[in-house]
């Protein structure tokens, strides 16, 4: 194994403590608890309904943001408060490499457990509705949400210990106040990105059920919201290898 | 004059250098940490002297490229290695605070240094490594189970499992037992004789002591003495000592004592009295005779400037 996959693979076991874990794996299926709990006895309609609701208003809005904002902030956080970031820069490792493995191992520790929610969801689903096809759009959306968000919160929860409370300023505020309001600004929302994939994917009957604030502008797509995804963690991993170089490490 | 030849003359720099630290300045915010240092490091352990606050670690993270001079340069091997990520194959630290991974094992800790550093085999390097500094019993605990010492060798050998030319170490002494401070002591010799560059800070002079005679001392952020310890040690000679006694009658013997060589000043204390003195060993004799002598019963002498804080700074105001 190279020495940045070492890395990633350390972050990723570093930034999922056990009760961390456990706290953000719950979080992830509770969407899949609603609707499979809520549906049971629920017309087709009112169950694609209920799922759309859960998936824009839980799922993509709250659980991949919150679930990425703490594993990918941690991925440099914790070094920092641990006082263990020297262990890794002082390495014969070009900083941009170090970089890419540390956003790299907070995106997939956050793809975990994103996916856990993800498969959750969509089994919910297929147990109640009687179709699996939700899964991969679910999945497909989730992930690509997960690595816009992990390229934003991976630098900033180097920049400033109040990283989570940027970060859910940035979820709440930003991306749930302002982008509602605003549909235009729709595609500098991550949820919205990785939202606007699932969307192409999913089977048609769940898109009249949408509500309009999900999309804003954005089309439907998963070529170009994986596009975005990727120049987003282009520029994070950029930024991040230039704070590594540019500033002092303590 | 050529610059060999200033370098003889200067005891702050050395003829080859490895480390080369050129009118460095550090300062955050308001705060001067290192003010325009000058000097270099060779083959061989240097010690890095200064009490606490001088600006010792300041100047090690410049060295290794955690922290950017604000003025000056500060070269590894010819090389900034901050710029030239390369430059860590031949330098490791051992920071004074954490730096490790509680989670892990310390044999797990020590590999993943290795690994990180493109060691052939980690697995073998880190237990030579581990065996090294003594902590084979302890190689498969948790590192956040150990005590300060253990800490500090579990960091000492993953400095050492990359087989550095240039170990730069913080305190690395801090926390440790005095039978390990010995082993460790011998390390970092050993390291030194077998001609890599071993940088050592300590704010205690002893330490430093029994690792090298080359010596670079700070105080203030700024380079106070360098060079040969005999003539640091010289240096401080000059410094009165400060003496605290205490008997049952101190005024008495503090009045006799007045005519003694050995005193240069006497300042009443409530339970005995200060005494000045720039001869140490008299006073040790001095004071029990005279005592003996008034048939005066001696409760404490006790040196108050075991710190080396003033020494220092006396060698700063020297300057």
């Amino acid at each position: 194994m190279t020495a940045p996959a070492r890395i990633a693979r350390t972050t990723v076991s570093q930034v999922l403590g056990t009760r961390r874990l456990i706290g953000l794996a719950l979080l992830a299926l509770l969407p899949a608890v609603i609707v499979f709990l809520s549906t049971s006895r629920a017309s087709p309609a009112s169950r694609l309904e209920t799922f759309a609701g859960v998936t824009v208003g839980f799922f993509f809005s709250v659980v991949v943001p919150i679930v990425a904002l703490i594993l990918s902030a941690s991925a440099l956080g914790d070094e920092r408060r641990d006082q263990t970031l020297s262990f890794i820069v002082l390495r014969p490792i070009p900083r941009i490499v170090l970089a890419a493995a540390k956003i790299g191992g907070g995106m997939a520790a956050s793809w975990l457990v994103v996916a856990l929610g993800a498969i959750g969801l969509g089994a919910a689903m297929g147990l109640r509705h009687g179709d699996w096809g939700h899964v991969v759009p679910l999945l497909a959306g989730g992930l690509i949400a997960t690595t816009v968000y992990a390229a934003i919160f991976a630098p900033l929860g180097y920049l400033t210990e109040r990283a989570t409370l940027a970060g859910l300023a940035f979820a709440f505020i930003w991306e749930g106040a302002v982008v509602g309001a605003i549909g235009a600004l729709a595609s500098l929302s991550p949820w919205r990105i990785g939202f606007s994939a699932f969307a192409a994917l999913t089977p048609d009957e769940v898109l009249p059920y949408v509500p309009d604030l999900a999309l804003g502008n954005v089309m439907p797509g998963a070529g170009g919201a994986a596009a975005k995804a990727v120049v987003v963690l282009a520029i994070g991993v950029w930024a991040t290898g230039w704070i590594l170089r540019s500033r002092d490490l303590i | 004059m050529t610059g060999e030849h200033a370098a003889t003359l200067d005891p702050a720099v050395v003829p080859n250098p490895t480390v080369e630290v050129n009118a460095a300045s550090k300062w955050f915010g308001q705060k001067v940490a290192v003010s325009g240092v000058t000097c270099s490091f060779g083959p061989g352990v240097t010690g890095l002297l200064g009490p606490n606050g001088a600006g010792k670690t300041t100047m090690l993270r410049m060295m290794v490229g955690l922290v950017l001079p604000s003025e000056g340069t500060v070269s590894v091997l010819g090389k900034a290695p901050r710029q030239n990520p390369q430059t860590y194959r031949n330098l490791a630290m051992v920071p004074e605070e954490s730096s490790v991974y509680g989670h892990m094992s310390a044999r797990r800790l020590v590999r993943y240094a290795a690994e990180l550093s493109g060691v052939g085999d980690p697995g073998a390097a880190a237990d030579a490594a581990i065996a090294a500094v003594e902590l084979e019993d302890a190689a498969d605990r948790a590192v956040s189970g150990f005590s300060k010492g253990m800490r500090q060798r579990a960091k000492v050998a993953s400095a050492l499992v990359s087989d550095p030319q240039i170990l730069v170490l913080d305190e690395p002494l801090n926390g440790t037992d005095p039978m390990q401070r010995l082993r460790l002591i011998g390390i970092f010799r050993r390291l030194g004789q077998e001609g890599r560059t071993v940088i050592v800070s300590s704010h205690v002079l002893q330490e430093v002591e029994r690792m090298t005679d080359r010596v670079i001392a700070m105080v203030d952020g700024k380079l106070a003495a360098a060079g040969d310890i005999a003539a640091i040690r010289s240096a401080m000679a000059d410094i009165p000592y400060r003496v605290l006694v205490e008997s049952d009658e101190p005024r008495r013997l503090a009045a006799a004592l007045l005519a003694s060589d050995a005193i240069t000043g006497i300042e009443l204390a409530e339970s005995g009295f200060h005494v000045e003195t720039s001869d140490l060993r008299l006073l040790g004799t001095t004071v029990p005779a005279v005592a003996k002598e008034l048939g005066i019963r001696l409760r404490a002498f006790r040196p108050e400037d075991d710190s080396l804080e003033s020494v220092f700074r006396y060698l700063v105001h020297r300057r």
